[in-house]
């Protein structure tokens, strides 16, 4: 089944405020779970990210990885692909970075998205830090990229 | 504060999980949410590595993604019991131990959030793209990262709470 491409944005936008709703049902947007969890005091976000980990990699072994051909995606017919994000030197550290700000700030990108729209103003903040982070390692990226090629004349 | 519904751990992780699966068999678009601010940041901002980005990926679907999931969160705290409150609290745990003074606790806010920005860069995801579909996907990067997120959140936590509260 194809899909109009013009549907998908919208249709995006949807999905986006599903995603939302239940990172907010999960606990996800409950700041305190965030010390409760890294102060070993209240495991329900482990849980939450074990369980949907496991349930992704019980569907995937049943559907994905044992056939041939991959299968393709329902609505848009892409090619679905299990490979996932590749190692790279920045890895450990970056990662490392990504949970102090987990702690400092109680929430990830995506969480203090759903916490803006309950209210939780605090994120506000969060996320323009967030704006800044990603423009220094763009800011950085142009930089090595312009050195890497010489500007002509 | 808003106080939200919140299901058990187990059924949280259920529905988190079925979610990333149906996105991802329906649109062929693993979970993710970070690279939607390289995109965003690409539209506006000059230089080779946000004009590569805006040439591949545009007005991308990811940008879409992520301008509805506070419609959700708000979804989320208008069909909760209590009142939609509009607040700075952060909860019992996290204001006792984050500076009172509003412009100071903005700036650790802000703070966080920078490393959140830089971290997810560097380490190519945050905890949807690494945690919850890499895990799931059994890639062995997303595992070291989502190590790697653990441990920074573990030594700041217990440095906030152990240490300077």
């Amino acid at each position: 089944m194809y899909v109009n491409k013009k549907l998908l944005g919208p249709g995006f936008l949807a999905l986006g405020a599903l995603f939302g709703f239940l990172l907010s049902r999960a606990g996800a947007t409950t700041y305190d779970f965030y010390a409760q969890l890294f102060l070993f005091q209240d495991f329900q976000l482990l849980w939450v990210i074990a369980v949907a980990a496991g349930l992704g990699a019980l569907v995937h072994s049943l559907i994905g990885y044992r056939r041939s051909s991959p299968p393709k995606a329902i609505l848009t017919a892409a090619a679905l692909s299990y490979k996932g994000k590749p190692y790279r030197r920045s890895l450990v550290p970056g990662s490392i970075i990504f949970g102090i700000g987990w702690g400092l700030a109680g929430a990830c990108p995506g969480t203090a998205l759903a916490m803006l729209g309950e209210g939780k103003l605090g994120s506000l903040w969060t996320l323009g830090g967030f704006f800044v982070g990603t423009l220094l390692f763009g800011l950085k990226e142009n930089f090595r990229m312009n050195k890497a090629v010489p500007v002509q004349g | 504060m808003t106080e939200v519904t919140i299901w058990s751990g187990w059924i949280g992780g259920i529905a988190i999980g079925t979610y990333a699966l149906f996105q991802f068999y329906l649109t062929g678009n693993p979970l993710g949410v970070s690279s939607a601010f390289t995109d965003a940041c690409s539209l506006v901002t000059p230089g080779p590595f946000f004009k590569k980005n805006r040439q591949e990926n545009g007005f991308s679907w990811r940008i879409w993604f992520v301008l509805g999931i506070p419609l959700g969160g708000f979804i989320a705290a208008l069909t909760s019991p209590g009142p939609l409150v509009a607040s700075f609290s952060l909860g019992p745990l996290y204001d006792s131990v984050l500076p009172a003074v509003p412009w100071v606790r903005s700036l650790v806010l802000t703070f966080g959030g920078v490393l959140l920005g830089l971290g997810s860069r560097m380490a190519g995801g945050c905890t949807s793209g690494h945690s919850i579909t890499g895990l799931g996907l059994l890639n062995p990067p997303s595992l070291l990262a989502s190590i790697g997120f653990f441990v920074g959140g573990i030594l700041i936590v217990q440095i906030l709470f152990n240490v300077l509260g």
